[in-house]
């Protein structure tokens, strides 16, 4: 399961897991170990079986991946090392015939951040992809799930969940088969976390920020305080522009600006 | 003391090398930016462990948290063994590492006077290993180690007053900043900067993940921190020249710096009275020093 650190895929692994238990199914849920930052790629993983399961390394090698981020459900990687024939479950508001992800594998999409938007409020996905993981696979009963679910988020959370969850499962539609056979040549990197400088950080951002510089008044808020220096100041100009590669799109720069020159965009994948 | 500067005043030049690995919106990265922009090229950059905020272009190196004190000290000796006090050997550690584990090295430190520069980045909590609470953790905040529940209220204890501990050391200089005012931060870390003996800054960095709030906020928690008082910005020269650097008419209630930050989410009024209180009591006792520009500790 691959998301960011902060949509919840560890506790997505976890409600998996534990759905799968009130069934009778042997399960176990492990987060990668390492520094989850708060937007960074990380991936969790489950596994299900009718004996007990002894293993405790990572999978290497899963049949199912479920993508819970839309930018990172462009990255090959997420389907890279699936068994032949496997499933991948992106979320996306692409259909699968458009999906650019190639191997031998079947794809199904869902829109589990518009569905997390309408539903909670917030774009954390992960209990937003579980309803379409549960219908497409068919390994687990809906009922399951939503117990699963009261148990990590009791109360009203827990319903609203629930409700993201109902509507991932009517949303969802079969997969197909991947459209493109074949991986393409240039790959990224999808495990951008850890210690020290990284390349390319665009995917973190859920929101992208855009400035307009005809508003704005050349106060430079938005170039002291963005912690990653993506905000470049132009002496001449007395005008900020943004080095994308760098921006996390915490929504800082946004925030602070005087005059709302900066708008913070859903660039859609 | 430090000299007031302007935004056209700071530096254009950046240390840092970014993208870093911090997430999204953290304040350490923002206090690494801002301090180490200050400081220039010439500086060995000390670390202990910590969260990654950035990585500058200047030459590091690390050591355990309890070596921070003697690892600066044989940096700094080492300098001017060879002549080259114009290299400066400079600190940014975690609250954990001042506060706590590497508190009785720098004490020595502090207490020898060694020609030394230690910035602390405060989150409040050992955010690195995932949030548990420090000696800089507030009171009633909520970590992993200090939940809330039927029998604990978030941290039962105030925050220890570190930058006064090190007052008390007699040091040529202490100082307590906020990346919520960056050109008192710069001013302060320049100012520092070319100080000889010991120097502290204690700079306030809001961590998003551990104190729970939206990551676009940073700068309004951070600067809220400081207009309710709660985050004094002053200067101790000495230990006895005292200067607060922020005076407004009248303090904001501590309820706006509070209530946005999910880790004071359970306070009850009569508690959130009981911060105001105490944080009316200590500013109080701050402007009293500030109009005499003495301290006595
Ligand atoms: C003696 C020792 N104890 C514990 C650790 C584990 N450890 C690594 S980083 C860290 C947290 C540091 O907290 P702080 O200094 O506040 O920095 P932050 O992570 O909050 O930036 C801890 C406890 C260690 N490395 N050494
Ligand atoms: S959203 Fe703005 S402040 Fe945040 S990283 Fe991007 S440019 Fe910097
Ligand atoms: S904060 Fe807004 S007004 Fe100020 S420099 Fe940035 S875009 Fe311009
Ligand atoms: S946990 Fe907090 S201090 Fe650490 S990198 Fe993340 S935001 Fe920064
Ligand atoms: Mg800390």
């Amino acid at each position: 399961m691959h998301g960011r650190g902060g949509q919840g895929a560890v506790t997505a692994s976890r409600i998996i897991a534990t759905a799968a238990y009130e069934e009778g199914t042997y399960s176990q849920a492990i987060p990668m170990y390492g520094t989850e930052r708060r937007g960074a790629p990380l991936t969790a993983f489950v596994r299900l079986d009718d004996v007990r399961v002894r293993e405790r390394e990572l999978v290497h090698t899963p049949d199912i991946s479920i993508v819970l981020d839309p930018l990172i459900a462009k990255q090959q990687a997420v389907v890279d090392n699936l068994k032949p024939g496997g499933l991948v479950i992106l979320n996306t508001a692409h259909k699968p015939e458009e999906v650019e992800l190639g191997g031998d594998f079947k794809v199904a999409t869902i829109d589990a951040t518009t569905i997390a938007l309408e539903t909670l409020g917030r774009p954390i996905t992960n209990t937003a992809i579980l309803g379409a993981f549960a219908k497409i696979t068919g390994l687990l009963k809906l009922e399951s799930i939503e117990k699963a679910i009261l148990k990590y988020f009791p109360g009203r959370l827990g319903e609203m969940n629930i409700a993201a969850v109902r509507r991932s499962y009517e949303e969802a539609s079969d997969p197909i088969q991947a459209v493109v056979t074949k991986a393409p040549a240039e790959k990224v990197d999808i495990h951008v976390g850890g210690y020290g400088v990284l390349k390319d950080v665009s995917s973190w951002r859920l929101l992208t920020p855009e400035i307009d510089v005809d508003t704005c008044i050349g106060c430079k808020n938005c170039w002291i305080f963005c912690p990653e220096t993506a905000i470049e100041w132009d002496e001449d100009t007395m005008k900020p522009s943004i080095r994308y590669n760098a921006c996390k799109g915490c929504g800082l720069c946004a925030n602070e600006c005087p005059v709302d020159a900066i708008e913070m965009v859903r660039v859609e994948a | 003391m430090s000299e007031r500067i302007t935004r056209a005043q700071i530096p254009l030049s950046e240390m840092t090398i970014t993208p870093g690995s911090a997430c999204q919106g953290c304040g350490a990265a923002l206090a690494a930016r801002l301090a180490f922009k200050a400081l220039g090229p010439n500086v060995i950059r000390h670390g202990i462990p910590c969260c990654p905020d950035s990585v500058t272009k200047t030459p590091r190196t690390g050591t355990v948290f309890e070596g921070g004190g003697a690892l600066l000290t044989g940096t700094s000796r080492g300098l001017k063994a060879i002549g080259r006090d114009d290299v400066k050997a400079v600190a940014f550690y975690g609250d954990g590492g001042t506060y706590d584990i590497g508190f009785q090295g720098l004490s020595a430190a502090a207490e020898r006077n060694e020609d030394v520069l230690v910035l602390t980045k405060d989150n409040e909590a050992y955010m690195n290993t995932g949030n548990q609470r420090s000696s800089a953790t507030p009171k009633y905040s909520m970590t992993s180690t200090t939940p809330v529940g039927p029998k604990s209220r978030g941290k039962p204890r105030h925050k220890k007053n570190v930058p006064f501990i090190f007052a008390a050391h007699y040091v040529p200089y202490v100082a307590t900043a906020s990346v919520g005012f960056p050109e008192d931060l710069i001013a302060k870390v320049t100012y520092a900067k070319d100080l000889k003996g010991f120097r502290m800054i204690i700079i306030q960095a809001p961590c998003p993940v551990g104190w729970r709030y939206d990551p676009a906020k940073t700068i309004e928690v951070a600067r809220s921190g400081v207009q309710t008082g709660l985050w004094p910005l002053y200067e101790i020269e000495d230990g006895q020249n005292f200067k607060l650097n922020y005076k407004p008419k009248e303090l904001k209630p501590v309820s706006e710096y509070l209530s946005p930050q999910r880790r004071f989410r359970h306070m009850t009024e009569d508690e959130t009275a009981e911060i105001q209180e105490d944080t009316t009591t200590k500013w109080d006792t701050l402007t009293r020093a500030d109009e005499l520009g003495r301290l006595i500790i």
